[in-house]
C-alpha cells in the first residue's frame, strides 16, 4: 500500500492507527471533525469571564499560568493581561534542565511587560536527567492516545508541570490554572478539577512513573498528598483560552517580536524553548513510528489556522542533529 | 445496558486509538490497560454528559465508576433514570 496523506490535514496512512478513507480522502479525525462555531467560542469566552468575576480576587493569585517562554504561552499571557488586566497572575516556568537561556529571558520579559509574578520551578538536574532517560528507554508507559499527543519524554515533563501547577494553585488558593494549548492540543477550554479527579490523576501519573521505573517517594513530581488533603471538594479550573482565540502563527510571532520577545535561534522550529525536544521527537519516532507533533499540527491545519503545505513542511522537517547529540550526552543515552 | 456499553466501546475505538482487536473485558481498567489517560477521561466524560444529557456529580468521578466499561455503563444507567 502506498502512503496516502489526508486531503485536509497532515496525517497519513503510514502512521500507525491512521486510516484514510479512500472515497473521501480524509482521515477519521477530519471526517468527524466539528469545529467550535463562532457562537460556541464566544459562549465559552463569556463563561470564562463570568468565572473570572465570580472567583477572582480571593486567593493570593487568580491565575497560575504555565509559561514556557515559547511563542504560544508568551502570546497567551500577553493577550490575557491585555484583555483582563485585573487578573493577578503567577507565571510558572518549569526548568526541566533543558530550557534555553533565551526562553528564560523571554519568560521574565513577558512577566515584566504584563505585570505578572515570575516563579521558576526548579529541580535537581540529575534527578530530571535520570527521569527523562528512563522515559526515553521506556515503552508503552503512556496510553496509545497520549503517544499521539506528545513524546514519552514530553508526556512525562508535561505531567510533572500539570501536577505541580495544580499543587501551586491549591497552595496559593488560586481559582484558575492556565495552559496555552492550541486547538489541536485541547478540545476542552474549561475543565473544573474536583478533588476526586485530582486524586485520581495523581495516581494515574504515579503508575506511569512506576512503569518507566521511577519511584517518586518524595513527591518531587507528584502533587503532594498533604496538599490534596488540605483542599475542599472544589478545586481550581483549568482554562485554555488560546483555543478560543484566533490562532495564526505568523501573526503571533510578529506581534511578540514587536513587544521585544526574542525569537529562538535554533534550527529546529519546534524547539522554540526546550533543547530536549529534538531528542524526544527522534526517540518517539524510533520507538513507535509516530511523530509526536503530527496530531498537534494536524489539529491546527484542520481548524484552518495553518496551511496544509506549511503543516506538512513542519512535520517533515529534519530534526536538529547537534541538539539531539547534546541532549543524549546530558541524559547519558547511547 | 448493551447499547450503552457498545456506544462507549465505539467511542473508545474512534477516539483513543484503542486496538480494535484488543479483548477488553467489561471490568478491565481503562487507565491501567493503556486506553485512557486523565485527559482522555475528561473528554469521555464530556461525551457522555452530552450524549446522555446527564451531569456526573463530583463524588461519582472515581475509578470505581469511571475506569471500566461496566462501571461507566452502570453510572449512565443510574444517572439517566
Ligand atoms: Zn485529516
Amino acid at each position: 500500500m502506498s502512503r496516502i496523506v489526508c486531503k485536509k490535514c497532515v496525517l497519513d496512512s503510514d502512521m500507525p492507527g491512521i486510516d484514510i478513507n479512500e472515497e473521501s480522502g480524509l482521515c477519521h479525525f477530519c471526517e468527524t471533525y466539528v469545529p467550535f462555531s463562532a457562537q460556541e467560542k464566544s459562549d465559552y469566552l463569556e463563561k470564562m469571564e463570568e468565572l473570572f468575576r465570580e472567583y477572582g480576587g480571593r486567593g493570593n493569585y487568580d491565575v497560575v499560568f504555565a509559561l514556557s517562554g515559547g511563542k504560544d504561552s508568551s502570546y497567551t499571557l500577553h493577550k490575557l493581561k491585555n484583555e483582563y488586566p485585573f487578573l493577578k497572575v503567577l507565571a510558572v516556568q518549569f526548568d526541566n534542565g533543558f530550557i534555553s537561556d533565551n526562553a528564560v529571558e523571554n519568560a521574565k520579559k513577558m512577566c515584566e511587560l504584563t505585570g505578572s509574578d515570575y516563579f521558576k520551578l526548579t529541580m535537581e538536574n540529575e534527578v530530571l536527567y535520570e527521569t527523562f532517560r528512563k522515559a526515553a528507554e521506556s515503552r508503552d508507559a503512556f496510553p496509545r492516545l497520549a503517544k499521539y499527543r506528545a513524546s514519552d519524554i514530553c508526556n512525562t515533563c508535561i505531567s510533572i508541570i500539570k501536577q505541580k501547577l495544580i499543587e501551586e494553585a491549591i497552595v496559593q488558593d488560586a481559582p484558575f490554572i492556565m495552559f496555552a494549548f492550541t486547538p489541536g492540543q485541547s478540545p476542552n477550554p474549561i475543565i473544573p478539577l474536583k478533588a476526586n479527579f485530582i486524586r485520581w490523576s495523581r495516581s494515574i501519573f504515579e503508575k506511569q512513573l512506576q512503569k518507566i521505573g521511577v519511584e517518586d517517594k518524595d513527591e518531587k513530581f507528584l502533587i503532594k498528598n498533604e496538599v490534596i488533603e488540605s483542599m475542599g471538594k472544589e478545586g481550581p479550573r483549568m482554562l485554555h483560552p488560546l483555543c478560543l482565540w484566533d490562532y495564526n502563527e505568523g501573526q503571533i510571532l510578529e506581534s511578540l517580536v514587536e513587544i521585544g520577545w526574542n525569537p529562538p535561534d535554533l534550527n529546529d522550529s519546534n524547539s522554540t524553548n526546550c533543547t530536549l525536544n529534538s531528542f524526544a521527537c527522534q526517540n518517539h519516532l524510533e520507538k513507535y513510528g509516530i511523530h509526536p507533533y503530527a496530531f498537534d499540527i494536524a489539529g491546527i491545519v484542520r481548524s484552518g489556522d495553518m496551511s496544509r503545505e506549511e503543516g506538512l513542511e513542519k512535520l517533515h522537517q529534519a530534526l536538529s542533529q547537534p541538539l539531539i547529540e547534546e541532549a543524549a550526552k546530558k541524559l547519558n543515552c547511547r | 445496558m448493551e447499547p450503552i456499553k457498545n456506544d462507549i466501546l465505539d467511542y473508545l475505538k474512534d477516539n483513543s486509538f484503542m486496538d480494535t482487536n484488543i479483548g477488553l473485558e467489561d471490568n478491565d481498567s481503562l487507565t491501567q490497560n493503556g486506553i485512557m489517560d486523565s485527559i482522555g477521561l475528561l473528554e469521555l466524560m464530556d461525551y457522555i454528559c452530552e450524549k446522555y444529557a446527564i451531569e456526573v456529580p463530583e463524588d461519582m468521578l472515581t475509578p470505581e465508576n469511571f475506569d471500566s466499561l461496566q462501571g461507566i455503563t452502570n453510572l449512565i444507567v443510574k444517572l439517566v433514570k
